[in-house]
């Protein structure tokens, strides 16, 4: 067998094949690339389609274009809550993942039944829970002599939003976080424990920078989750981007223009915060490259 | 002696990998370990620093001694137990199959991590001592590569000068080549026998009869969890005393037309 028949496939510049290969690499993206501009166009042809019915429909356009400012105007707290809630969520995630994997029962139990309960009830019951149970236990406390303490469990719509969205989301990332820690490779830790290095030490060198490098893609995931969730909050009042819409919806009976809005609002900020990411992720992947 | 192994017994639920190993190591001897797959060599090794807990036995290494057994499990896992082992981990230096860097950090970070962070050794100094170790097995120009970007047999380098910067008073190797391709095993070997001529104590479990016939002072063969058969290499490889010895060693010839 003649090895100087078998082409290689990392072509030289002296490889008479290399022109050959270069135009197939050429044909290849330039049919990616048309149908990439045909799927483009069924889009846009949806869209239009759907625009068209609605006006054919009597949809109030002059309407919308006076009043979309006023839901724009809820992005700033959207986006606000949505940040706080995921920084939050991201720390009782790590808390949580550690809790699991702790040797301490104490620990071990309280992110147990925390991640539990979070995970086996809706978004919109802890979310009331917060907003309208805490301060009636509140009261309780001020009315049996504890008044600053009481005051505590008082909190405005957008405390409670942001408290209920970190708690949902904290419990949810924390099962991620978890197999995240325990992906770094078993071998690691044996040699981290073989140079001396304590449980801490080994954990905060070793173990949680690979932990977290692997889980940010999932912060990003759910931080797009968290965009639309935050919808949620507007049944407690917190003027965001739903909340708004919603109140002019049913004040002046023009649900599907102004729900529209909101919706066209949200697709694009999803959209937006997924580019990002994926930049993110792009950017990290080199730093891993051969 | 720099190593005393008394009674070193270790059960995996009901399988009784080592019984009863008594084994002593003076200071700069090189001995290697020789053994089938399951004969509990690795097991041993990882019991000396404790990354397997033994179910019975004392290990001594450089006066440092920590009994292990039913009455000591408990024990062992207080904040004085878990001290006394970090104490016999400092003296030994464990070099993996699997070379295990940290995938995160540069070559040289690898090597400063123990440093800074066990040793609590002042970071300019440790730099001083990294760059050191790492000129010693060769790869002072990969000192700010990622161990991604290296070759086996360097990651193995990079892994041996991680210990070395350490100054353990026994180096451990647990099959530090079988993880390699061929052509870089002869690296790594190199470097080993530089050591070992430096009178470095090593323990090295390998199945490089090459290396082992060269460096070797002492051969053990491990059938079963129990010592079969030591001595020099001479003895061992050429005339072994136990039937067991020279059946396993002659899988090793097996291919090897006109040999003995």
């Amino acid at each position: 067998m003649s090895v100087d028949t078998v082409r290689q496939p990392g072509a030289t510049a002296a490889d008479p094949g290399l022109s050959m290969g270069l135009e197939l690499l050429a044909a290849q993206n330039r049919a990616r690339l048309i149908q990439s501009a045909k799927v483009g166009a069924v889009w846009v042809g949806l869209v239009a389609l759907l625009a068209a019915t609605l006006l054919q429909l009597r949809i109030d356009v002059p309407y919308a274009a006076r009043y979309y400012g006023y839901v724009l105007q809820g992005v700033t707290t959207t986006l606000w809550v949505s940040l706080v809630s995921i920084f939050f969520a991201t720390i009782l995630a790590l808390f949580g993942a550690l809790g699991r994997l702790s040797r301490n029962s104490i620990a071990q139990g309280v992110s147990g039944l925390y991640i539990s309960v979070i995970r086996g009830t809706p978004l919109l019951v802890q979310l009331w829970l917060i907003h309208l149970g805490l301060p009636q236990i509140g009261i309780e406390l001020i009315g049996l002599g504890f008044p600053r303490l009481g005051k505590l469990f008082i909190l405005r719509a957008v405390q409670s939003g942001i408290l209920a969205l970190s708690l949902n989301y904290g419990a949810y990332m924390a099962e991620v976080f978890r197999a995240g820690i325990q992906s770094v490779g078993h071998g690691q830790r044996e040699a981290a424990q073989a140079i001396g290095m304590t449980h801490w030490q080994m954990l905060r060198r070793v173990v949680l920078p690979q932990a977290i490098r692997v889980s940010i893609p999932d912060i990003g995931n759910n931080f797009i989750f968290m965009l639309k969730d935050s919808a949620l909050v507007s049944v407690i009042g917190v003027m965001e981007i739903t909340c708004r819409a919603s109140r002019l919806a049913r004040r002046d009976s023009k649900c599907m223009e102004m729900l529209l809005v909101a919706a066209a609002a949200y697709w694009i900020l999803t959209n937006i915060a997924s580019w990002l990411q994926s930049r993110l992720e792009n950017r990290m992947a080199r730093a891993y490259r051969h | 002696m720099i190593i005393n192994v008394e009674n070193l017994h270790k059960w995996f639920g009901l399988l009784h990998v080592l019984r009863g190993i008594d084994l002593t190591v003076a200071p700069q001897e090189v001995v290697v370990i020789i053994g089938r797959s399951g004969s509990g060599k690795s097991t041993l090794l990882r019991c000396l620093n404790f990354l397997e807990e033994p179910s019975a036995g004392t290990i001594t290494i450089d006066g440092q001694t920590v009994s292990a057994g039913l009455r000591m499990h408990a024990s062992l896992r207080t904040r004085a137990g878990r001290q006394q082992i970090l104490a016999l981990r400092l003296k030994t230096g464990m070099v993996f199959q699997e070379f295990n860097l940290f995938p995160h950090m540069t070559a040289l970070e690898n090597i400063l991590e123990g440093l800074v962070t066990v040793k609590k050794i002042p970071k300019e100094q440790a730099v001083q001592i990294g760059e050191q170790c790492l000129a010693k097995v060769g790869l002072s120009d990969k000192r700010d590569e990622h161990p991604i970007r290296l070759s086996g047999g360097q990651k193995q380098r990079v892994a041996i000068a991680r210990v070395l910067a350490m100054e353990p008073k026994v180096m451990m190797f647990d099959e530090p080549t079988s993880a390699l391709d061929p052509e870089l095993i002869g690296e790594v070997l190199d470097v080993m026998l530089q050591l070992a001529q430096e009178g470095t104590t090593m323990l090295v479990v390998t199945h490089e009869m090459g290396f082992a016939r060269e460096v070797a002072d002492r051969i053990i063969y491990i059938e079963e969890g129990q010592i079969v058969e030591a001595g020099p290499p001479k003895q061992i490889l050429s005339n072994p005393e136990d039937e067991r010895t020279a059946i396993f060693l002659r899988t090793f010839t097996r291919f090897e037309r006109g040999k003995r």
